[in-house]
């Protein structure tokens, strides 16, 4: 049964997640929004919320870049019966040319739903190879170890910085890639975490190593990339770099007398070359420990321009706003909470929370953020911000939210504006200020947006009052149960009192009982016309008494004698004198000691005196 | 304990009847004149001495409506206003029927905009009267009920009636000392207070608490405790933060 229970529990949970599950939301970043020529960056598109499989185009037609799909990965996960999934498609961007590219929106089946990605700007710049004959900043590192036959230039690693830009602006965000390459017919056995160094710039905390085989140049080398980020901290120019790296690697050792052939179809790389198969039990790999340096790379920082908006508190990249408050229908002094989310590129660890384009009558309280990042190194994503804020008066919007940054790409500052959000405020203004009546238009507004002169409060009361000496709650208070002695001791004496009652009402039911019984017998007696006229009168004034006792509680039989009985029954004179000579004959025979009285006695004074006994009642 | 010789026989038994009897009275008289300082030291503007002298009168154990609102208007005078609306809140709950507190207590509340604990539909069902009036309420309907049963039995109907009006008084007494004015409410004292997510300084912040908002103390663990906050959220804060509002 509990089983049953549980599952159908689970079942309602499941059916219930379903059908309130949040619609599916597509967001599209690039791993870098600048790249040179002949370097790649990837597109991902991601689709959040959604179970089944998207239709996504196996390429993006952009004149100028190669854009092709390289795979998927899916996400779930489940957090308090709650599972959210996700699906990444990636693509790979190759530029062929320099200059500035949109990736138009796509759009993209889920379901039922049609979707759409947004627009995404590439910069590409000039190859750096173009001009400088080489990779760049890659250098080659790593001599040839002395002995191992290999020439000077042969070198077994490298080290190369790609930074996609040579200009920024001060607090601006710029994507940095760090490239360590090793010969594939090295083995590394040591490498540590590399970091950049450098003045006027701060770095951020470099990402996971990810490594790939690649082949560069015609040789082939296994490469580990390094994501990160910097941000310049004044203006001026600065070198990112070098970085300088140390490693152990072990070295296959060649025999010296090994020597290319000119026809050589592995250019060098014959695994049948390998000493193994020449010397296989003479060593086969050697340790060293080679530096490995890249080239600096110079970069220049510009000072933001003049003319920030008020709202400007140095965010710099490429972002959007959304806003939402909740509740709608509030009393004057409630807090409402608003949503906003900035999602985008840029530097979020500088983003301050948007404000309210008109502050008048609103009292606000210090916001609170969180940062979801949708890259390794947190430039792009979405930061959330929650804002409190209380109507001081009936109002019936929120204002726009406002928020500006610096465009980079666009050289120029921004500012974002929310829709203003309709509301419901009830109740009265907190505090009516009396200046609002005589000044007008701005006068008024700004009496309502600065200090207000405080209410003054009411008066010291110079009497203590009542003294107490605890908070408890009445019922956690000793006196209270002790007050309960009283009506518990009024209960007990009531208990009594009844028990008594009952008792007593027993024992006067137990001797109507005995009296009722010796009058029957006594009855049967005289009807049965045996006795002797000494017991029969006898029996007969018992039997009064006894009557007379039943019907008058309060009276003790042995006490009742004619007159008694003639007033509780209410005998008229006749029957009176008739029960007088009854009990005076009972008497006169009990006492006068003439015997049983045999003989006195006749059939009809027998039948007289039952009658009479008889009519009693 | 051998009575030293100082207070021989009858005059040892003669000071600790007057120690016993007189003491009550001379901590009394010493507390109204505390008071009565108090008061003065505040007609005279010297506010922290006031609050010094009401603070004393606190310690002492002997509380009163009148103390604690003649203490929060001191704290409100030197702009302590999250300790005014702690005191103002303590004189309400010692006496829900003061008007000065009630009206004090407003206007600090405007002053920084602290955040109320929104009562629970209940609780403002069950506003028409305190926890105090219900308890005493379910005892005479209980022992009202038990007379009735002794006194004419085989009542039943009555019998459960009785007996159900006295769980419910006993349940509302219940709820509302443990509702969002009950013994657990504490009072924002300290500036910059935030309830975060976690016991940490860096921990995300959940609300930001001006001085003088209500929270109900939930659980206490160590420098930290958990509390649910108005806009009906949960955090935890720093207990140094708050205050009980009772004692």
């Amino acid at each position: 049964m509990f089983r049953r229970i549980l599952l159908l529990g689970f079942l309602t949970t499941a059916a219930c997640e379903i059908g309130l599950a949040d619609p599916p939301r597509i967001t599209a970043v690039l791993t870098s929004s600048e790249v040179v020529v002949g370097e790649t960056v990837q597109l991902e598109i991601q689709i959040d919320n959604t179970r089944a499989s998207a239709i996504t185009p196996r390429a993006i037609d952009v004149p100028g870049l190669q854009i092709h799909y390289t795979g998927e990965s899916t996400q779930m996960t489940m957090r308090n019966l709650s599972v959210s999934s996700s699906i990444t498609y990636s693509y790979t961007i190759l530029p062929e040319k320099s200059g500035t590219f949109k990736i138009p929106s796509q759009t993209i089946r889920v379901g039922k739903d049609n979707l759409q990605t947004p627009e995404l700007t590439l910069r590409v710049g000039d190859s750096p190879r173009a001009t400088a004959g080489g990779r760049g900043n890659r250098t080659p590192s790593g001599s040839a170890p002395a002995g191992s036959g290999q020439n000077a230039d042969e070198k077994i690693a490298f080290a190369e910085l790609l930074v996609p830009k040579k200009s920024a602006y001060v607090g601006e965000i710029i994507p940095v890639v760090l490239r360590i390459g090793f010969k594939s017919r090295t083995q590394l056995r040591e490498l540590a975490v590399p970091q950049i160094n450098g003045q006027g710039y701060t770095v951020q905390k470099l990402s996971e190593g990810e490594k790939n085989l690649e082949t560069i140049d015609g040789q082939s080398y296994v490469v580990f990339t390094y994501k990160t980020a910097i941000s310049a901290a004044r203006p001026g120019d600065f070198q990112i770099g070098p970085v300088e790296e140390k490693a152990n690697v072990l070295v296959t050792r060649r025999s010296p007398g090994v020597r290319r052939r000119p026809f050589d179809p592995f250019n060098g790389e014959d695994p049948f070359s390998d000493p193994f198969f020449s010397m296989p039990f003479a060593g086969l790999m050697e340790q060293h420990e080679i530096n490995i340096k890249s080239d600096p790379v110079p970069l220049e920082v510009k000072p933001l321009p003049a003319g920030a908006p008020a709202s400007f508190s140095g965010a710099i990249g490429s972002f959007t706003m959304t806003a939402e408050a909740n509740p709608k229908r509030v009393q004057v002094g409630d807090p409402i909470t608003i949503k906003a989310a900035i999602a985008g590129r840029g530097n979020f660890d500088r983003m301050n929370a948007p404000e309210l384009s008109d502050e008048r009558g609103w009292h606000k309280y210090p916001p609170s953020s969180n940062f979801k990042q949708d890259d390794d190194v947190g430039i792009s994503g979405t930061k959330s911000f929650e804002l409190v804020v209380s109507p001081n008066e009936k109002l019936a919007t929120i204002p726009p939210l406002v928020f500006s940054y610096f465009d980079p790409a666009k050289d120029r500052y921004i500012t974002l504006q929310s829709d203003a959000m309709p509301i419901t405020v009830e109740g009265n203004a907190q505090s009516a200020p009396s200046v609002a009546g005589a000044a007008t238009g701005a006068a008024a507004a700004s009496n309502l947006a600065g200090t207000q002169k405080p209410q003054d409060i009411l008066h010291q009361i110079s009497e203590p009052g009542n003294i107490v000496d605890t908070f408890a709650p009445l019922y956690a208070r000793p006196g209270f149960w002790l007050a309960q002695l009283f009506p518990l001791t009024l209960v007990l004496g009531l208990l009594g009192w009844k028990v008594r009652n009952v008792r007593a009402s027993n024992r006067a039911a137990l001797r109507a009982a005995r009296l009722q019984h010796e009058k029957d017998e006594l009855l049967r007696k005289l009807r049965r016309n045996r006795l002797a006229p000494r017991d029969y009168f006898s029996d007969a004034s018992r039997v009064v008494q006894l009557k007379t006792a039943l019907k008058e509680n309060n009276i003790e039989p042995a006490t009742v004698d004619a007159e008694t009985a003639a007033r509780v029954f209410s005998l008229d004179p006749e029957q009176s004198e008739r029960m007088r000579r009854l009990f005076a004959k009972s008497d006169e025979l009990r006492y006068s000691g003439g015997g049983s009285g045999d003989g006195a006695l006749t059939s009809n004074g027998r039948r007289e005196a039952l009658e009479l006994i008889e009519s009693l009642s | 304990m051998k009575v030293p010789a100082i207070f021989p026989g009858a005059a040892w038994r003669a000071f600790l009847f007057g120690l016993l009897v007189l003491s009550p009275a001379v901590n009394a008289a010493t507390n109204d004149d505390l008071f009565a300082k108090a008061n003065t030291e505040f007609n005279a503007g010297n506010f922290k001495a006031a609050i010094t002298d009401y603070g004393a009168v606190v310690q002492s154990g002997e509380w009163s409506a009148n103390l604690f609102y003649n203490l929060g208007n001191a704290y409100f005078r030197d702009s302590d206003f999250g300790r005014a609306i702690l005191n103002y809140e303590r004189a309400l709950q010692l006496d829900r029927n003061h008007p000065e507190a009630d009206a004090n207590l407003r206007i600090a509340r405007d002053q920084t905009h602290a955040l109320e604990l929104a009562p629970t539909p209940l609780e403002k069902y069950l506003n028409f009267a305190g926890a105090k009036s219900f308890a005493i309420l379910a005892a005479i309907l209980f022992w009202g009920t038990i007379i009735l049963l002794i006194l004419r039995r085989r009542k039943v109907l009555w019998m459960t009636i009785g007996l159900l009006l006295t769980a419910s008084c006993g349940l509302a007494a219940y709820k509302l000392e443990s509702g969002t004015r009950g013994q657990d409410v504490a009072i924002v004292v300290e500036g910059n207070v935030e309830a975060r997510v976690a016991t940490a300084d860096s921990a995300k912040s959940v609300l930001a608490l001006p001085p003088g908002s209500e929270v109900v103390i939930l659980q206490e663990r160590g420098d930290w405790s958990y509390a649910a906050l108005p806009n009906d959220l949960r955090g935890w804060i720093s207990t140094k933060a708050v205050e009980k509002v009772r004692l």
